[in-house]
């Protein structure tokens, strides 16, 4: 039966693991503090190690807290990470997204510092600041960083954090032979900025039961031997691994009806397998290439994804090409599954309708396939324990409720 | 040496008149009340008189505090300036920037108003309103207004405050000579809104530190003799002013190699001088032309600059074209100077916005030469007055420190 | 000068007093002119965008401001002007150095011979495009006319005059340092 505006708004008969309130994706202030309980406390991918091959290479990221970073490859070949702002008058240091340099010169005032972060140069710095200040007390703000997983650059810019590995735990393990049997190389990049909230697009990227909106995964997966029989196993810190999936590609119409034969280095070749990482990460790797997703939410309803592709360093041409060209055929800006993903959490976002009137968010399946919600449910219990709030009433309405 | 998250939101080891927190660049409740405090109480120009040469021409402008005025050129051939808003519904009356009109019609229920604020028409006044409603009571609300030094329009939107010449005090004796020895004329209008805060854009107006930035200063200034000579002076309310230095125009490529001479009346031939005026103005007297900065602050991280171009009235059509090239090659929008001051400030905000956690900001230069940085801390003083609040302080942090 | 307006002469298989091979190629030396501007500057080839000059080149840009209800002038340069200005424009910060790339995009609308063929009046509309280095986002910059004359002499098409006719008056949040 149609429902009544009551009955629209009424909880659903589920536990409270099972559905979110709407405001989760809406909310300014919960968006607010999820920046700081969040996404400045927890890692988080900003680029790749191949970004900045060479020595004193630079790479201008932003990280998923919003702040602007400043990856660097020192004359030690060691990367680093810091805020990229001048301690002077606040400037950004680089402007263009990339570049290669010894000393890095603030535009503004010519301030200088070293690829270690150490202020080499003030300008007319006696004359003006005589004794009062010293280059030494005047350094870049490093930031935790280390590359892993990969080669990918992961920054925390809480100081206290717990390392890396403690955080990943053993989510990792699923991918190890992928990850480690030969370097990586980034092959393309590209950057969305979509009006929806970022967990819409993580919820998206880690629930399989939406595979039905994708043509291509309905003609390459679904119908294969065994998808049903894959389960999602639940790793600390709320991420989350699937059972890999064989994909076969002499499904697909037209032209591309050939098997893959290329497959990745340590890996089986037609195994897709997913992981998805909390808060804003995930790992894409369906042979012969590897996609990342990183975010930084902007506002609730506001988000950059930006997109990675890799391949193996020392690709062959004909390899590369091959790689790209699969990469491309899906998850390109051309390509024919993100759009397809982006109308879902786009239209999500218009629903939502800055979650004034609209009904609770299903998150409830439960079944031993990969249609099982649990991946959903596993990342909103850890976003309620670092919250300290719980998802489905995040303003703690549901004791007055009760007593009414 | 690089610095941690602790080192890094340190308070410098400076007076702490000589940094700013950086909230008050970025801070949203802060930005409210400089618009209650600051932008309506004092005095700012909202455009000069050459902008409504004759009777009954009007000009539709911003106030500061984000009011529309409409300046009016009276059959008097006064100056008078109004809220631009119509006393029935509330409709903007003029919608064009500029125009000429003996009454003032709004177009909505064509009410109609003369050039003193008088409502001089209410359509079919007697059939709706009957005696109920009185013209003499519908006029428009004219706010104080005065023509000073040079023929611009001040504009004060508080009734209470005191008079312009006590504001202005005698930091613009020093142009008094050039502003008053024949009348100016506009030559070029244009404003840009810049992803910025107000204050940094007038920071980068009243510290000559970072000439270092521009290559023309680089070539015509800072190599001069008597550059570093030239010493910066308070005036009261905030109010800076710049010692002169001949503008070396011979110095810089693309200037024809050739030395000025047209110069300005009642100036030396080369003067190049510069006032700010607190909180929003900067004259800057570079001969053979005026510029005048005023701006209107739309949000912490957004603000209307609106630039101004003068020559002198009754130029000859020589002289006339010579100020219109000197001007537009450094301070028209293709010229070389505006560009490399906007990109540093909206660098600034780049990095200061993402995650609120910039170091402090530093203005902390004392030598007894041009970079002196008393005229940054000089504004912050009067800054402080008016907010009640330390620039370095602003939210009493300091103080809470100290109890604990 | 004298240009004839509407009465553009079809092009015909026979030599031009402009010392062109035929009026065909008269034509697309004319419009592939205009054309070249465009690709040298966006390409940031100062001397190559040079090279497309007549020694008495005379650049302006120009708009009409309704707020003073005036023309104005932003820009005026002659051949030498030009030349010094793109030779230490590299030397200046500026947004198309860094974060920008600047790109013209043009029609030619109208282009009128004079009587004795060695000058061609071109009106073209122009659109600026600014796309941010990082990520790639584009935006319109500015829209304008350019009003050109190209000198026809010998064979060569050469840029003589450029007046830049802007609509937008708000360029950016940085005006811009490189001419359109």
């Amino acid at each position: 039966m149609a429902r009544t505006g009551t009955q629209w708004r009424t909880r659903p008969n589920l536990p409270l693991t099972h559905y979110v309130d709407p405001r989760v994706y809406t909310d300014r202030s919960i968006f607010e503090e999820e920046r700081e309980k969040i996404l400045e406390k927890t890692w988080a991918i900003v680029c790749h190690e191949s970004e900045a091959p060479n020595a004193y290479d630079f790479r201008r990221c932003q990280h998923m807290s919003g702040k602007e970073l400043l990856v660097v490859r020192g004359k030690d070949m060691k990367i680093r990470v810091f805020y990229n702002q001048c301690p002077h008058r606040g400037n950004v240091l680089a402007y263009e997204p990339s570049g290669n340099a010894r000393r890095i010169t603030c535009i503004f005032h010519l301030w200088s510092f070293d690829t270690k972060g150490n202020c080499v140069e003030i300008t007319r710095e006696k004359e003006g600041f005589q004794d009062r200040l010293s280059r030494k007390d005047v350094g870049l703000r490093e930031v935790r960083s280390e590359t892993d997983m990969g080669g990918f650059v992961w920054v925390n810019v809480d100081d206290d954090c717990g390392p890396l590995d403690a955080f990943l735990g053993d989510s990792t393990e699923f991918l190890r032979g992928e990850l480690t049997a030969a370097p990586l190389e980034i092959m393309c990049y590209h950057k969305a900025i979509v009006p929806t909230n970022y967990k819409l697009w993580h919820d998206t990227n880690r629930d399989l039961y939406h595979e039905f909106l994708h043509r291509q995964n309905r003609l390459i997966a679904m119908g294969q031997p065994g998808y049903l029989d894959r389960r999602y196993h639940l790793h600390v810190h709320g991420h989350v691994t699937a059972d890999p999936s064989v994909n076969s590609y002499e499904n697909i119409e037209k032209g591309s009806g050939v098997e893959r034969r290329m497959g990745w280095p340590g890996g089986e070749s037609a195994l897709h397998k997913l992981c998805n990482l909390f808060p804003t990460v995930t790992y894409n790797m369906r042979p012969p290439a590897l996609r990342i997703d990183t975010m930084v939410p902007l506002g609730p309803e506001e988000t950059i994804v930006e997109f990675r592709g890799l391949g193996v360093k020392g690709d062959s041409p004909e390899e590369r090409r091959e790689r790209l060209r699969d990469y491309n055929s899906f998850w390109g800006p051309f390509g024919r599954n993100l759009p397809e993903d982006f109308i879902a959490i786009v239209g999500q976002s218009i629903g939502l309708n800055h979650g004034r009137g609209s009904p609770y968010i299903l998150h409830g399946r439960e079944e031993e396939t990969p249609h099982s919600e649990v991946c959903i449910r596993h990342y909103f219990a850890e976003w309620s324990r670092m919250m300290g709030r719980t998802a489905a009433d995040p303003f703690g309405e549901l004791p007055a409720v009760a007593a009414e | 040496m690089s610095r941690n998250a602790t080192e890094w939101r340190r308070r410098p080891t400076l007076a702490p008149t000589h940094y700013v927190d950086p909230r008050i660049y970025t801070d949203r409740a802060l930005f409210e009340e400089e618009r209650e405090k600051i932008f309506k109480k004092v005095w700012s120009v909202v455009c000069h008189e050459s902008e409504a040469p004759n009777a009954g021409d009007y000009r539709r402008c911003r106030h500061m505090s984000g009011k529309e005025l409409l300046v009016v050129r009276g059959v008097d051939m006064k100056i008078r300036a109004f809220y631009n808003h119509c006393s029935h519904r509330g409709n903007l009356l003029a919608m064009e920037p500029s125009g000429n009109a003996r009454r003032i019609t709004c177009m909505f229920h064509q009410w109609s108003y003369d050039t003193r604020g008088n409502c001089v028409a209410i359509t079919r006044q007697k059939e709706g309103y009957q005696d109920r409603v009185s013209r003499k009571d519908m006029g428009l609300r004219e706010v104080r207004t005065e023509v000073g030094l040079g023929g611009f329009v001040w504009v004060n939107v508080d009734d209470g405050c005191g008079p312009l010449e006590e504001f202005v005090g005698d930091s613009l004796d020093y142009l008094k000579e050039e502003l008053s020895a024949k009348p100016l004329e506009i030559i070029s209008y244009h404003k840009a809104v810049v992803n910025s805060n107000y204050k940094l854009w007038y920071d980068t107006n009243s510290e000559l530190y970072h000439d270092f930035l521009h290559h023309h200063n680089r070539k015509i200034a800072l190599i001069q003799p008597g550059y570093w000579d030239r010493r910066v002076h308070v005036h009261d309310h905030g109010h800076v002013s710049v010692d002169s230095m001949e503008c070396r125009y011979d110095a810089y490529e693309g200037n024809d190699g050739r030395q000025r001479r047209l110069g300005w009346p009642g100036g030396e031939v080369a003067c190049h001088k510069l006032i700010d005026l607190f909180p929003t103005m900067t004259f800057i007297l570079r001969a053979p032309a005026f510029r005048l900065d005023t701006m209107v602050p739309l949000a912490p991280d957004k603000v209307a600059i609106e630039f101004r171009g003068f020559a002198v009235k009754g130029d000859s059509a020589e002289d006339r074209a010579a100020r219109v090239r000197d001007h537009n090659s450094i301070w028209g929008p293709f010229g070389r100077n505006l560009p490399e001051d906007e990109i540093a400030i909206v660098g600034q905000m780049m990095a200061m916005k993402g995650g609120d956690d910039s170091a402090y900001v530093l203005h902390g230069r004392e030598e007894p030469s041009i970079q002196n940085e008393i005229g940054m801390r000089h504004y912050y003083g009067e800054w402080s007055k008016w907010m009640e609040r330390g620039a370095s302080d602003p939210f009493g942090n300091r103080a809470i420190a100290a109890a604990e | 000068m004298t240009t004839t307006g509407t009465a553009t002469r079809e092009p015909r298989g026979e030599p031009t007093g402009s010392g062109f091979e035929s009026l065909a190629e008269r034509e697309k030396a004319v419009r592939e002119l205009v054309a070249r501007t465009c690709l040298t500057m966006d390409a940031y080839d100062f001397a190559g965008y040079l090279d497309l000059c007549h020694p008495d080149f005379r650049y302006t840009i120009t708009t009409y401001s309704p707020e003073l209800r005036k023309d104005i002038t932003w820009l005026d340069h002659d051949f030498a002007g030009m030349e010094t200005l793109l030779e230490v424009l590299p030397l200046h910060a500026s947004d198309h150095f860094l974060r920008l790339v600047m790109s013209r995009h043009l029609g030619v609308y109208t282009v009128a011979y004079s009587e004795n063929d060695t000058r061609a009046a071109v009106v073209s509309g122009l659109q600026v495009f600014n796309t941010a280095r990082d990520g790639g986002v584009t935006e319109l910059l500015a829209v304008a006319k350019y009003h050109d004359v190209v000198a026809l002499e010998g064979g060569e098409a050469k840029l003589l005059v450029r007046e830049v006719r802007l609509d937008t008056r708000m360029l950016g949040e940085t005006g811009s340092l490189i001419p359109f």
